[in-house]
């Protein structure tokens, strides 16, 4: 079956090249470009994985960790963390909030191939 | 102390002209015994014994020990007491001998401590800058964005020979459109970081925008002419509707009048600030249309701006009363207030100085303002009597209020706003302290502040 991954991120030529690599892989890809809606879709229709930047207009991507964790729906939906804060306490918060994985950016396509592989497998880190 | 520097600086001066004590105190009519006494400290001089020894000594009464010297007095023994010399054991009792026999010397130590002041001051800015400013993170934060999608696009390109011409073209675009945005962001980044040699000049879009309130006070009398014909349009009792619909009217019919204020202040240099200001503009003006200032004015002295008070009187949202009440006349018997607005974070998201009151810029005010402490207590109105390390005492008023939409199960937000006044002023308020009620010792921020054994700091100092 098609694994599902919902792309949480507002810099659309960002949104442009992780479809294009992710379909190329076989996901169907949904986009969200706004943290509320992003929030609402994951829990109206849960995804395989999520792909949440952190600097989203209307809800960053903290406040959706923190709420889709506190969800008993999504409390175990496998989360990319995506962003260009990298500093060290910024990880540790995504990893205090339930981020499975965290890329900074700028990145790899292929570690952003390979994290995915490895959240829709069911095996993060 | 003063008179320490007399005795010696009249010895000093005596044997730089070659005299004895024998000789000088002949000329001025003393004995010799006295005239050692006085040369040694051991007695006071002024009015006509003064000027006999100075004309004696061809000076004048004020070189020898006037109000330059006792500056100098003053700047030394400060120096002598800097912890950061305390291994040193100055010998603070010798200062003013100092002062008295190498004049020069003392000048020249004291110059360098006001240079080692001024750099270090400096350099607290420019760390602050670095480390917490708005405009470099979300600055940086746009470069590494734009790498990451013309890299992305790159790679693609380079991996996958197979892909249509139609998606060549598309990311070849992506690619060309993310480094004219990348030249932007730097060429932003390079201006900003120029600008910042000059300490005086204001740095950001919020820095610009910051000192056009500033400026005027932050009282646009254009805007309030303007408002006050359209208030009577707001027929709604409910406050936000009020605002919603003041906000709709302000941008129906006002947005010719920001574009004429906007483009005749030259404190705003950037787009980015013309941008900002707009918006602060259009929320000064909802202020304006929701409470009239005439009627305001007279009303907040009448409820002893009591800003709970006041939102009712105006159907008003108490933070937008938080706000108004900065715009208030200013005038001999009006207090004058500061705002600052903080999220759940900890954050000052929005500030309108006080004159005295220091704010940090960039990083989170001291731990243990009132403005944090509201969140404990959300709706309700926190006062708090703050004194801070320069002794200036002030009367913080904080509210933290519910952001956003909630319900059972949902996790609730609070944003507080805070407002700010002299203890002076704060007399003429509902918020007047009892002269009993605790004060409490606070400071600007952990990194600007010498209460070094504060229990709740929580950031070295930048200097120790």
């Amino acid at each position: 079956m098609t694994k599902r991954v919902l792309l949480a991120e507002d810099e659309l030529n960002i949104v442009e090249s992780l479809s294009y690599l992710l379909e190329r892989e076989g996901y169907e890809i949904f986009v969200e470009t706004d943290g509320r809606k992003a929030l609402q879709s994951a829990m109206d229709n849960v995804p395989d994985v999520l792909i949440l930047d952190v600097m989203l207009p209307e809800m960053d991507g903290y406040e959706i960790l923190r709420s889709l964790r506190a969800d008993p729906r999504t409390a175990q939906l496998p989360i990319l963390m995506l962003t260009a804060k990298g500093q060290a306490e910024d990880r540790e918060m995504a990893f205090k909030l339930g981020a499975d994985l965290f890329i900074t950016k700028p990145f790899a396509n292929a570690d952003i191939t390979d994290a995915v592989g490895q959240l829709a497998a069911g095996r993060p880190g | 102390m003063a008179d320490a520097i007399l005795g010696t600086r009249i010895r000093q001066r005596r044997r730089e002209i070659g005299t004895t004590q024998a000789n000088l105190a002949r000329q001025i009519g003393i004995s010799a015994s006295y005239l050692n006494l006085i040369e040694w400290n051991k007695r006071p001089i002024a009015g006509s014994l003064l000027h006999k020894i100075a004309n004696a000594l061809d000076l004048s009464a004020d070189s020898l020990g006037g109000v330059s010297e006792r500056r100098l007095l003053e700047a030394l023994t400060e120096i002598a007491h800097l912890p950061s010399l305390e291994a040193l054991k100055i010998e603070d009792g010798r200062t003013s001998e100092l002062i008295g026999r190498f004049p020069g010397w003392a000048r020249g130590l004291a110059a360098l401590a006001r240079s080692e002041r001024d750099a270090t001051s400096r350099a607290e800015t420019l760390s602050d800058r670095l480390t917490n400013d708005p405009f470099l993170s979300e600055n940086v934060h746009r470069m590494l964005s734009r790498i990451a999608a013309a890299r992305s696009a790159s790679e693609i390109l380079n991996d996958y020979p197979d892909i249509t011409p139609e998606r060549r073209d598309r990311f070849n675009r992506i690619i060309y459109d993310e480094a004219q945005a990348l030249s932007d962001v730097g060429e932003a980044l390079v201006t900003y970081l120029d600008k910042s040699q000059d300490a005086d000049r204001v740095l950001t879009p919020v820095d610009e925008v910051e000192a056009m309130f500033v400026a005027r006070e932050n009282h646009f009398a254009d805007i309030e002419a303007a408002a006050i014909q359209l208030h009577d349009q707001l027929t709604d009792p409910q406050p936000i509707s009020r605002r919603e619909k003041a906000g709709a009217l302000t941008d129906e019919l006002l947005t010719d009048l920001f574009d004429k204020i906007i483009n005749g202040e030259t404190l705003l240099e950037t787009s980015a600030a013309r941008v900002r200001a707009r918006r602060a503009l259009r929320d000064y003006a909802v202020g304006a249309i929701i409470m009239p200032m005439t009627t305001f004015t007279s009303r907040a002295t009448e409820l002893r701006y009591d800003i709970e008070a006041l939102a009712d009187a105006f159907s008003a949202e108490v933070d937008a009363v938080c706000h108004r009440i900065t715009s208030l006349p200013r005038g001999d018997d009006m207090p004058k207030f500061g705002y600052l607005r903080a999220n759940a974070a900890g954050t000052i998201v929005e500030m309108l100085k006080l004159e005295g009151l220091a704010i940090p810029r960039y990083a989170a005010a001291c731990p243990l303002w009132v403005l944090y402490r509201a969140q404990q207590s959300p709706e309700a109105v926190i006062r708090q009597r703050a004194l801070f390390p320069s002794g200036a005492r002030f009367v913080f008023v904080a509210r933290a209020r519910k952001q956003g939409p909630t319900g059972f199960g949902k996790p609730r937000h609070y944003i507080t706003d805070m407002i700010a006044m002299t203890e002076e002023d704060a007399r003429h308020t509902v918020y007047a302290p009892d002269p009993s009620a605790p004060v409490e010792e606070v400071g600007p921020s952990c990194r600007m502040c010498p209460r070094y054994t504060c229990l709740h700091r929580v950031e070295d100092p930048l200097t120790a």
